[in-house]
């Protein structure tokens, strides 16, 4: 009798411990800049993750190859915008158990991470790290094609770039002349106005002027803003990020330089160029990948807001991946065990490498051959104390 | 020509924020013979801590941002004291070298944590006057940060030379031994020298903020490089000195931009310093055996 | 394991950067100039691998070169120097030679693409150890092996009398000259051995990060050069070594788990590391 009691006791014992190991969970770690003057990106995008994870597992979770559900597990880890720290940072998310990292928030942190990624899958030669990145925001152009391991949810900015001057060449016919000022030492905002603005603006029948230069941390812009008082163009673009833009601005209005039309950077379509100088940037016009117009996008908006973040054009590319990550799970059959985790990563690597489109906040996203995305864009324009979609292309 | 006159006083007007700056960094080296790195972190902290007013009091005038600033680096200051050189013992030197090194660090990150990095606008005063003589144009609130620095320049020799507080501080930068001998508070003076630059500290990052239009950690580095690089030249524990130093520096800086474009322009600065540390060591002003 | 290897990789450069403040600093010369002499050897070591095809070892012992004689060529004006001026103008070297480096361009075509330093783009596709199949552990004993060569040449000189020379120098330099120590060599030859180390530092950081750009050289670098010997105390290089697992094992690493509250910590905990123990962790002066 006692040692059918205990039999049973163990069997129940078993069973509920089986019922409890249901709870399968699948770990995507975030890692960006928490520290430095670029610290609320990586705030806005751990909230974005852990906010896109809580309406994923809300809907049940990630459905694994052996048709249970998983929940989908976020953790973020700081970068600090250092190069050295990313790299670290990534060997410690490849050491656990997560299938795949999103990020980084700096362009100088993605170059060197993905160089020591694997180059070419497959390549027995190459002894460079074997493990999924999807980046959200650094966006320095062309650099997921250094690894076949990196992925990234980034805005075209030669795409964009040449949709606007296009645009206000149509909208606006008697717009001739296009003048810059570029931040000359970070990469993305240098090579955004040499490679892409400049080079739009005069494809599209623009005649560019010249530029002005300056540096990421400048105070004194007198000079440069004399320069562009001489160019005296119509279109003045701003290849900068918001402390040094609003620096250039406010010499602008010192000076009295009144551009008919200012174009500025993507990443500086941020509450951080209102709160920095809202009233000088008033009517700056800037394309972007994101802005709550949608259902979808209103929706993530305000989830990512309960988890105290502010949805932008960045944060809002890591949402997205989110979604894309399960879906690519899902495609790909990933199962989700302990034991199965370098081939797990490899088949969310080949599934994303796969995808033509993807589904973003703002309509379908192209997916690029060299493993970037062209996602819709809309522009929008600095009114009073937000930014109020100015015009959308799509 | 026009423009490089231009850009000589363009230059020149911006060089007072580096001459307030400089003049802080001055008075630590010449009092203390101790190096301070976070004062520029401390300055512009200071002026961060300005814009709390705006909170306890929506609607602040410029001026009582400033005075909140002044005031808030006056604090900053005395806490710097404490916490990096008044437990360390005098005869380690690189102690306190790191320790500042630490303090500007944990400052720099106070800043990052209570405003997301995010750039803040910043109250000026005079921003929109610009004096102009024909084509020729002068800042108007440059011209004022400079007319401070001048004030500032008077009551702190005002203060170091006709008052009981400035003969002690002369007293222990030059012995400080015999100072003690004679009944001077060696501690109470080095934290009143920390008290007084920090309060200047605070206002020339209130000014800096105000020139600028916007506050922003990205400030601290470049702000520290150029005073040391004002205080080296004007002369180490000159005042006049690193007024001087950093009209010249502000100015040079600005031409050889004009000339040589952005991308060079700080490496010519710093050939500048080179030159003084070759050809006139004792920077403007300083005195000419400049010992440890 | 491969996160631990890594790890033990950063602590290993970290460790030549800071044995190569080290040295200068027994002189008596504080020094931010390191991070340039860092940069040189990264710079020069990367061009030889990718430019030229080099293998790894010797196109490290150029960068060391390289960085031995720009070291050379500062302690001399070095000399002229006192005290805190020092800090000033090595610092201003430094920040020299990452404008240097801002604006320098080498490009060479290879295999249809362009490849080498790109001023403020920087230089990127350095990867000798991955094309060469080299594992994390293998990089990472590499790595170490510099380091132990490195920490064994100045531990050795502790107990020669050439490190007797530079603490004599370093301690009272009236009283050295006085008798009939040669300044000029001493504190030269401690720059030029410092530059070294430190370009055979950069030539390993280059390699392990696979990109590096003039911001990689900045104040930040030449601090931490100079915050590890000081933090470690400089009785003997075990305290530099130290202060880097310290710094970069415990603070950067080790304290992950409190999160936003890390990097706060981390000023504050060097500002009571230097109150409580102002000679360092193994202290300052060595009993013979």
């Amino acid at each position: 009798m006692k040692q059918n009691v205990l039999a049973f006791a163990v069997a129940l014992a078993f069973a509920a411990g089986g019922a409890l190991a249901q709870e399968k969970t699948i770990k995507v770690t975030g890692f960006g800049a928490k520290t430095g003057p670029v610290r609320s990106f990586g705030v806005n995008s751990e909230a974005a993750m852990r906010a896109a994870a809580d309406a994923i597992n809300k809907q049940g979770g990630v459905k694994l190859a052996d048709g249970s559900k998983a929940k989908i597990e976020v953790d973020y880890f700081d970068d600090g915008c250092n190069a050295e720290q990313g790299i670290s940072v990534v060997r410690r998310i490849a050491g656990s158990d997560a299938v795949i990292a999103v990020g980084p928030t700096c362009s100088n942190v993605a170059e060197p991470l993905f160089g020591i990624l694997q180059k070419k899958v497959d390549d027995k030669g190459d002894s460079g790290l074997q493990f999924p990145i999807f980046t959200d925001v650094a966006i320095k152009v062309g650099l997921a094609k250094i690894s076949e391991w990196a992925f990234r949810n980034v805005p075209n900015e030669a795409t964009m770039y040449s949709s606007v001057f296009y645009w206000l060449r149509a909208s606006h016919p008697e717009l001739k002349t296009v003048y810059g000022g570029v931040e000359e030492d970070f990469a993305h905002s240098r090579a955004s106005w040499h490679v892409v603005m400049k080079d739009r603006a005069a494809a599209n029948g623009f005649q560019v002027l010249g530029e002005s230069k300056w540096l990421l941390a400048d105070t004194n812009f007198a000079t440069q803003v004399r320069e562009m008082k001489k160019a005296n163009a119509d279109v003045v673009a701003i290849s900068a990020h918001p402390f040094s833009l609003c620096g250039a601005l406010k010499e602008m209005q010192r000076q009295g330089v009144k551009p008919k039309v200012l174009v500025g950077l993507t990443s500086s379509s941020s509450m951080e160029t209102l709160e920095g100088c809202g009233k000088q940037a008033q009517g700056i016009i800037i394309p972007t990948s994101f802005a709550p117009v949608t259902k979808e996008g209103q929706a993530a908006s305000q989830a990512t807001a309960k988890f105290k973040g502010a949805a932008d054009l960045h944060s809002m590319a890591a949402w997205e991946n989110m979604f894309i990550l399960k879906q690519v799970m899902e495609a790909e059959k990933i199962s989700g065990g302990k034991n199965d985790l370098q081939a797990d990563r490899r088949k969310i690597r080949d599934g994303l490498a796969k995808l033509r489109t993807t589904q973003g906040l703002m309509g379908v996203t192209k997916r690029t051959a060299d493993r970037e995305a062209d996602k819709p864009y809309l522009f929008v324009q600095a009114k009073g104390n937000s930014w109020v979609v100015l015009h959308n292309p799509l | 020509m026009l423009d490089i006159l231009q850009a000589i006083s363009d230059g020149v007007l911006f060089g007072a924020t580096y001459a307030l700056i400089g003049i802080g960094f001055t008075l630590v080296f010449g009092v203390m013979h101790k190096l301070n790195l976070s004062y520029a972190a401390a300055s512009v902290g200071g002026a961060y801590a300005g814009l709390l007013i705006l909170k306890v009091l929506v609607g602040a005038a410029p001026w009582q941002v400033f005075l909140c600033a002044f005031a808030a680096g006056g604090v900053i200051g005395y806490l710097v004291y404490l916490l990096c050189f008044h437990f360390i013992p005098l005869a380690n030197p690189l102690a306190t070298l790191m320790s500042t090194v630490g303090m500007l660090l944990l400052i720099d990150e106070i800043i990052v944590h209570t405003t997301e990095g995010m750039p803040q606008n910043y109250p000026a005063m005079f921003d929109d006057v610009m004096l102009r003589a024909g084509e020729f144009t002068l800042r108007g609130d440059l011209l004022l940060v400079f007319a401070i620095s001048v004030l500032a320049m008077i009551l702190l020799l005002a203060l170091l030379y006709r008052t009981k507080l400035g003969l002690a501080t002369r007293a222990v930068s030059q012995q400080p031994v015999a100072a003690q001998l004679c009944g001077i508070r060696v501690g109470g003076v080095n934290a009143a020298t920390f008290i007084v630059t920090g309060l200047l500290g605070g206002l020339a990052g209130a000014m800096i903020g105000a020139s600028v239009g916007t506050l922003s950690p990205l400030l601290t580095t470049p702000l520290t490089v150029k005073g040391l690089i004002v205080t080296v030249i004007g002369g180490l524990g000159s005042i006049p000195g690193a007024i001087v130093a950093g009209l010249l520096v502000g100015g040079f800086e600005n031409v050889l931009q004009l000339w040589r474009g952005v991308t060079e322009r700080d490496l010519y600065v710093m050939l500048l310093l080179f030159a003084f540390l070759v050809f006139r060591p004792e920077g403007f002003f300083g005195r000419k055996a400049a010992t440890d | 394991m491969d996160f631990y290897f890594g790890l033990a990789q950063l602590i290993g450069v970290h460790t030549l950067l800071g044995l190569s403040a080290y040295i200068v600093l027994l002189t008596g010369q504080v020094t931010l100039a390191q991070a340039g002499f860092f940069a040189v050897g990264a710079y020069v070591s990367a061009m030889l691998t990718v430019l030229a095809g080099w293998h790894l070892a010797p196109a490290l012992g150029i960068g060391a070169l390289a960085g031995a004689i720009t070291a050379c060529a500062v302690g001399f004006p070095a000399l002229r120097v006192k005290g805190l001026m020092l800090v000033i103008a090595t610092l201003a070297f430094g920040e020299g030679v990452r404008l240097f480096f801002f604006n320098f361009d080498y490009q060479v075509a290879k295999g249809g693409i362009k490849v080498g330093p790109l001023g403020g783009e920087g230089f990127r596709q350095i990867r000798f150890f991955p094309e060469h199949g080299w594992s994390t552990l293998e990089v990472m004993l590499f790595v170490w092996t510099c380091v132990v060569l490195a920490m064994a040449l100045l531990w050795w000189f502790d107990r020669s009398r050439y490190g007797a020379v530079l603490r004599a120098v370093g301690e009272d330099e009236i009283a050295a000259q006085a008798v009939g120590v040669n300044l000029t060599a001493a504190k030269v030859s401690a720059f030029t051995i410092g530059g070294a180390i430190a370009g055979v530092g950069g030539g390993l950081y280059a390699h392990y990060t696979t990109h590096i750009e003039h911001s990689s050289f900045n104040i930040l670098v030449a601090t931490f050069a100079i915050a590890y010997p000081i933090v470690g105390g400089l009785r003997s290089v075990f305290g530099t070594l130290l202060a880097v697992i310290f710094v970069q094992g415990v603070l950067i690493e080790g304290l992950r788990f409190l999160g936003d509250w890390r990097n706060l910590l981390f000023g504050a905990l060097i500002v009571l590391a230097m109150n409580v123990r102002p000679a360092g962790f193994l202290g300052g002066a060595r009993r013979a």
